[in-house]
């Protein structure tokens, strides 16, 4: 158990962009929200998954909608706590912690926002290890819980609560309403018990993302490698240093897809590296031949300053280094390939692991 | 005949043109310090009489950022938002640094309005409250920074908070954010309150170069996007001048090579400037911060090089590779008053170009660059959607910013509206962005 106070927030949320793997929004906005919400309510407490009872209540909170439109029309700040009470009135039960649902990008910050404003503790860890686009996305799934009920709340103080028959129909109506409801919506959802976390969350994600952003900055500032230092603390592969030569975007049968070339550079002269992504970086193709898959993270950092490169700012003459991360092996069992592997994306390959 | 005048932190620099944009004569003259309009009287007093009518002057000015980092003459500010609920959760100033902050926030308030990502999400504007607002200010800002949630895709509430804030104030300087910046609200809303801040220093600026030159003659500042405006564009938006010295410089190479495409080297005493021409305009970026204050200007994309040490010419291959747009090899051109510094031939640059009178290029930028104008709009694609609409309808948008920045209704030309995808989103959903770009209407 330890306190975050707002400062914290800018290692975590630096260390959040990395893990979103080019996705999961920016988490900017997010962190600014998060600490004038701390700055008015007080720190948040975060737990570790093991000192969650086995009784509790847990309710995750997070974001969902387009992140470019959030940094237009920012959130009121007070979505997640509508959000979080309509589910409560549905359970007909308190939540007793809140968990962030993924730790990559904006939604590693979104949970703390409501921490702050009810007091109630945060667990240090999440239930993707990364970013993912789609709310079926989760690890607590291969052990049966259901994403839904889920609340759904916007700006303007409407609120849905879904009862649905899957998670892929939770995520088909949620991501139907978010459009409606002008296309930037908060949700609580995914409600576990205490006893339920270790089986199903990735542990001290929120502590990793801090490190990371920490480790970054601090290489930075000593005038080291700040992707190496995030490679090490990752337990990350390198897989290919090199600049951007080539960036293709389309529309194809409503999804927005990208590939990008990258030659090597340095010690990776005459190698090619080429990057398939949609909302996140999901398949690298190393001199042709496929070298890593999601759900593995594909997380590409720029060479000198070791900050995210995200899909949407991919451009030609960025010198970057592509990390390849192990996600959680749970996301390696065949119910999780199925959830979230590179098939679910539509690339016609199996899942490929990292070299080493 | 045209003059052009950039005004350096040491040197101005001045160019007389033809109209066809030949250069005739060009002169250099020390900066007078904090003090921009004497240095351009100067500048014009070295060049030789032009020997016909001036149609035009162009002048490039580093007065404004300036006065922010050293928190100078700037003016009070009411800082207005317009989002309603849904722009509670950071307030205006958040983050600004306290002095600055202490030295320009008269007071801030969100009333109740703004937009959405649909047409049907607009909320009506709370005029009252933009009225008392206003009448609460009186005595205490000279100036009102007013900043709509989607102004920049519909700017008709922060025109009508406008109204209300002047019936309620009488004259006072007024910043809207829709003619300011780009989608991102708090950058905007920065920008915005630094525009109003600056609004007394460039009053002295455009009254200092009306007297310089004259009733009759046609003067045009340069902007951070490239393009220039006239003197009662400056009045109300000096914030558009920002990061305009590395823009005009960018332009003046481009005339003076005529390419319009190509990477510039600019380089100074101390250090290079990196930056790209696209189609004639610089290449542009966001994300620039200004005494410690994020905000959303327009800027060319820039990389530093430093102009001395045993990697420079490394250094410099390397930024100039950075900058191409694309794969393709655009030529280096060279500018700047060391352009001396840089060798004939660099490794893996295909052309190196240093055309005669380089050393005063953004003098030349200002001479000859456009009166500009930028609009976007986001949009969701489906099979209703009439996209071709609306792709004319974010391009009429640019047109009218370049002629209300005071360029010629018949001439002005707007580019090919850029598209570029939103993630998270069902279906399509797209950011569209057009320029537009146009000689002066002339007085």
């Amino acid at each position: 158990m330890r306190e975050i106070k707002p400062e914290q927030l800018e290692d975590m949320a630096r260390g959040a962009g990395i893990l979103g793997t080019g996705g999961g929004g920016d988490p900017y906005v997010g962190k600014l929200l998060a600490q004038q919400a701390m700055r008015e309510h007080g720190p948040v407490t975060i737990v570790d998954i093991n000192e969650v009872p086995a009784d509790a209540t847990v309710v995750a909170i997070s974001g969902m909608g387009a992140p470019t439109v959030s940094l237009e029309k920012l959130p009121a700040g007070t979505e997640e706590v509508t959000a979080l009470r309509a589910l409560e009135k549905t359970l007909n039960r308190r939540a007793t912690h809140l968990m962030p649902i993924e730790v990559g990008g904006l939604n590693s910050m979104v949970p703390f926002i409501a921490a702050a404003q009810t007091g109630l503790p945060l667990v240090d860890g999440d239930a993707m290890g990364r970013a993912f686009p789609e709310a079926q996305m989760v690890l607590p799934a291969l052990i049966g819980v259901t994403v839904a009920p889920m609340a759904v709340a916007d700006d303007k103080g409407n609120t849905l609560v879904l009862q649905t028959v899957s998670n892929l129909w939770t995520e088909r109506l949620a991501r139907t309403a978010c459009v409606e409801m002008g296309c930037s919506v908060s949700c609580a959802d995914t409600v576990m018990r205490g006893d339920q976390l270790a089986e199903s969350l990735v542990p001290a994600t929120l502590t990793l993302a801090e490190n990371l952003g920490r480790a970054v900055r601090e290489a930075r500032t000593a005038h080291t490698d700040p992707v190496e230092a995030a490679a090490d603390m990752l337990n990350g592969v390198r897989l290919l240093t090199g600049k951007v030569v080539d960036v293709q975007r389309r529309t194809s049968g409503g999804f927005a897809r990208g590939d990008a070339r990258l030659e090597g550079i340095g010690t990776d002269t005459n190698r090619t590296l080429e990057l398939s992504f949609q909302n996140e970086h999901l398949l690298a193709r190393r001199d042709g031949e496929i070298i890593a898959t999601t759900p593995d993270l594909i997380c590409v950092l720029d060479t000198d300053t070791g900050e995210p490169v995200t899909t949407e700012n991919m451009r030609y003459g960025l010198r970057v280094t592509v990390l390849g991360v192990p996600c959680d092996p749970r996301w390696l069992t065949p119910g999780g390939i199925e959830l979230a592997g590179p098939r679910y994306f539509g690339y016609e390959t199996d899942h490929v692991s990292l070299p080493t | 005949m045209i003059i052009g005048i950039d005004v350096g932190p040491t040197r101005t620099d001045a160019a007389l043109l033809a109209e066809d944009g030949a250069v005739r004569a060009t002169a250099k003259v020390a900066s007078v310090p904090d003090d921009p309009v004497a240095g351009v009287g100067a500048a014009l007093a070295a060049l030789p009489a032009p020997g016909g009518p001036v149609t035009r002057v162009g002048v490039g000015l580093r007065g404004p950022a300036r006065a922010v980092v050293e928190r100078r003459d700037l003016a009070r500010v009411g800082v207005l938002r317009i989002g309603g609920e849904a722009a509670r959760a950071v307030r205006p100033l958040f983050g600004w640094p306290a002095d600055l902050r202490e030295a320009v926030c008269a007071d801030a308030t969100i009333v109740e309005g703004g937009g959405g990502f649909d047409a049907d999400e607009w909320t009506p504007l709370d005029e009252d409250a933009v009225a008392r607002f206003a009448a609460g200010l009186a005595g205490r800002a000279d100036s009102v920074a007013i900043t709509g949630v989607f102004a920049p895709v519909d700017d008709a509430q922060e025109r009508r908070a406008a109204e209300i804030v002047r019936r309620e104030m009488g004259e006072v300087h007024l910043s809207l954010s829709g003619e300011l910046g780009p989608l991102g609200l708090l950058e905007r809303e920065n920008t915005a309150v630094l525009n109003g801040a600056l609004h007394r220093v460039a009053g002295t600026l455009a009254d200092g170069l009306r007297a310089t030159f004259g009733e009759a003659t046609t003067v045009l500042v340069t902007r951070g996007d490239g393009s220039v405006m006239g003197l009662d564009h400056l009045r109300r938006h000096p914030g558009l001048g920002l990061g305009s010295s590395l823009a005009s410089t960018l332009r003046g190479a481009a005339t003076l090579t005529g390419r319009d495409g190509a990477v510039v080297a600019d380089v100074g005493e101390h250090r290079i400037r990196v930056g790209a021409l696209t189609g004639g305009h610089p290449q542009q970026a966001l994300g620039a911060r200004i005494g410690g204050v994020p905000v959303g200007f327009w800027m060319p994309d820039l990389i530093r090089v430093p102009r001395s040490g045993p990697r420079l010419e490394a250094e410099l291959v390397e930024a100039v590779d950075r900058m191409q747009p694309a794969a393709g090899r655009l030529p280096l051109v060279v500018v700047g008053g060391g352009a001396g510094a840089v060798p004939a031939a660099l490794p893996g640059v295909a052309e190196v170009l240093r055309p005669e009178h380089g050393e005063v290029a953004g003098a030349i930028g200002a001479a000859t660059s456009p009166v500009g104008g930028q609009a976007e709009r986001m949009v969701r694609v489906d099979a209703r959607t009439d996209l071709d609409a609306l792709l004319e309808k974010v391009r009429e948008e640019a047109r009218a910013s370049a002629v209300r920045a005071g360029a010629d209704p018949r001439r002005v030309q707007v580019s090919p509206v850029s598209r570029t995808p939103l993630p998270y989103l069902p279906g399509v959903a797209l950011r569209l962005h057009a320029r537009a770009a146009g000689p002066p209407h002339l007085l």
